[in-house]
């Protein structure tokens, strides 16, 4: 398992989409954190809620470590390299074990570089804007280390997404449709059911304690356990297929 | 002996089609097999499946005693190459190599050796989307012998291989099957392994149509009545209609299979066709391939 992850991030690393992934995460990024931070009143941001948004940010890049993770299965499929790949380790599920645990490695290092990134440019922000800093330390700790952990979790959702779809645009499409349109649609509509969406349960993860929203501690566990349903579809998929 | 590769009535279907059909066969250690037939004939589908890619409908396939799925350590005892496309464009050749062999524990050093053994290191660290097709199925058999196997599958190698390419990889496969190991190598034209292989397998629809040492198909040359006309159509009509299966041999030709040149003489004469050629033996393996895999119609 551990020689599998390790050439799992060896695949990763050795293409120039990580890289793109990395340039496109940062640039969403500051986009938010400038446009957030600089075009809301400075009362719109002396709230908690509104500062862990403005500062936990950098969870922009769950949605990049759920590409990385999602590219990892379908551009196997895509490019064909599934077959030397199933030829070398004919065991799918440590196949799938080892993408799992290195677009989670990934996804730690997007999350840190994000969230480090992030939080500084959005508190310089706050505090050349004179917005007095409205939240303690252990807050401040929940917020980094939930952002992270969330990012990390999303890394595994895309690797579960795309052993189920195998199809690159498919999968791509699917994921941001849900990210960008179908889960806050369900949120807005009936929150009591779209709060356990894996984005507000990573919001929630983070420390929000936005309306509706679960508690951390559960909004990890809904999380983890969308991350255990998707890879376990996936896992059971992936062994049952026959590839082309 | 124990066999390295058994089929055992395998079977594959896909929906209403039957792929591969009660295939059973049985390859030696130190043997180079030819797998023909042609396209469409189930070769790569019975390659999937004895590879474990796809799983049998029915009957079973065992590599070292056991399904692929099964094998520890699969890829230090088996290589194969099944499209000589898989790979990632953006990716460079050894690193395609090292991600495998990172995957089974290989040290990068064996990536290198590899890579000089198939003649590639020039191109190492260049990226695959600039590989031609020859150096692509270079790069491919230099995946599949990363790991040192004993047992050597290659679906079509030849495609893409310059006629030097060819004789390569021919010089090279005989070497390998030197040492006691094993080959198995798909093609859909005979002449393309005839000099490289000791025996082979005929499938066509899915079924085995023969199985024999190279010796024996050659010996097996001449049972065809090869015949030329300037009015082939007509003459093909007139030997079906009398219950003579044929071929065509390249338009140039047609082989009367199963009969004698007296009886497609007489039919020729029935019909009023001229010929300018009827002629037994002294045909080619492909013409006996062609006879093996052509459509019998009675």
């Amino acid at each position: 398992m551990i020689a599998q992850t390790k050439a799992e991030l060896l695949k990763i690393r050795s293409t120039r989409t990580t890289l793109g992934l990395v340039a496109g995460m940062l640039a969403l990024l500051l986009l938010l954190v400038l446009l957030t931070g600089l075009l809301s009143s400075t009362g719109a941001l002396a709230g908690k809620d509104a500062q862990r948004n403005l500062l936990g940010l950098g969870g922009v890049a769950g949605l990049f470590a759920a590409l990385a993770g999602l590219l990892a299965v379908t551009g196997e499929y895509r490019h064909g390299t599934i077959r030397p790949t199933f030829l070398f380790t004919p065991q799918r599920p440590r196949v799938l074990g080892g993408k799992l645990a290195a677009s989670m490695i990934a996804g730690l290092a997007f999350g840190v570089v994000a969230e480090a990134l992030g939080f500084a440019v959005g508190a310089v922000i706050l505090a050349g804007r004179g917005v007095p800093f409205a939240l303690d330390g252990s807050e401040v700790t929940l917020l980094v280390v939930g952002t992270i952990v969330g990012v990390v979790l999303w890394g595994g959702l895309g690797v579960g997404l795309g052993a189920i779809l195998r199809n690159q645009v498919a999968a791509v499409i699917a994921l941001l449709a849900w990210a960008f349109v179908v889960e806050n649609l369900i949120f807005g509509l009936a929150p009591s059911v779209g709060r356990y969406g894996p984005e507000q349960a990573a919001t929630a993860l983070s420390g929000s304690t936005t309306r509706h929203l679960l508690s951390p501690a559960v909004g990890g566990a809904v999380l983890i356990a969308w991350v255990a349903a998707l890879v376990a579809a996936g896992v059971v998929l992936t062994v049952r297929r026959d590839v082309e | 002996m124990t066999s390295v590769v058994v089929s055992e009535s395998l079977t594959k279907r896909f929906g209403p089609l039957t792929a591969v059909d009660r295939l059973s066969f049985a390859l030696e250690p130190g043997t180079i097999t030819g797998f023909l037939g042609p396209n469409g004939a189930g070769k790569t589908t019975t390659l999937r499946v004895l590879l474990g890619l796809a799983a049998p409908t029915s009957g079973r396939a065992l590599i070292f005693g056991k399904p692929y799925g099964e094998l520890e350590q699969a890829a230090l005892r088996v290589g194969a190459v099944l499209e000589a496309t898989d790979f990632h464009p953006g990716r460079s050749g050894r690193d395609h190599l090292r991600t495998l062999g990172c995957a089974v524990g290989l040290p990068d050093s064996r990536s290198d050796e590899v890579l000089r053994l198939v003649e590639l290191q020039s191109a190492a660290h260049r990226r695959v989307k600039g590989y031609s097709l020859g150096m692509r199925q270079r790069l491919g058999l230099a995946a599949a012998l990363l790991g040192d196997p004993e047992l050597l599958v290659l679906d079509e190698p030849a495609n893409g291989l310059d006629p030097e390419g060819v004789r390569w990889l021919r010089d090279f496969l005989r070497a390998f099957a030197a040492e006691g190991r094993t080959v198995l190598v798909s093609s859909h034209v005979l002449a393309e392994v005839a000099q490289t292989v000791d025996r082979v397998l005929i499938i066509n629809h899915g079924r085995l149509v023969a199985e024999s040492s190279l010796e024996e198909l050659t010996a097996r040359v001449g049972g065809a009545v090869r015949v030329r006309s300037p009015h082939l159509p007509r003459l093909a009509e007139a030997l079906r209609r009398e219950g003579v299966a044929t071929s065509d041999a390249n338009g140039q030709a047609l082989l009367a299979v199963g009969t004698t040149p007296e009886r497609v003489g007489d039919i020729a004469f029935a019909a009023g066709v001229a010929l300018h050629e009827l002629t037994t033996g002294g045909s080619s393996l492909e013409e006996v391939f062609l006879e093996l895999t052509s459509e019998v119609r009675s």
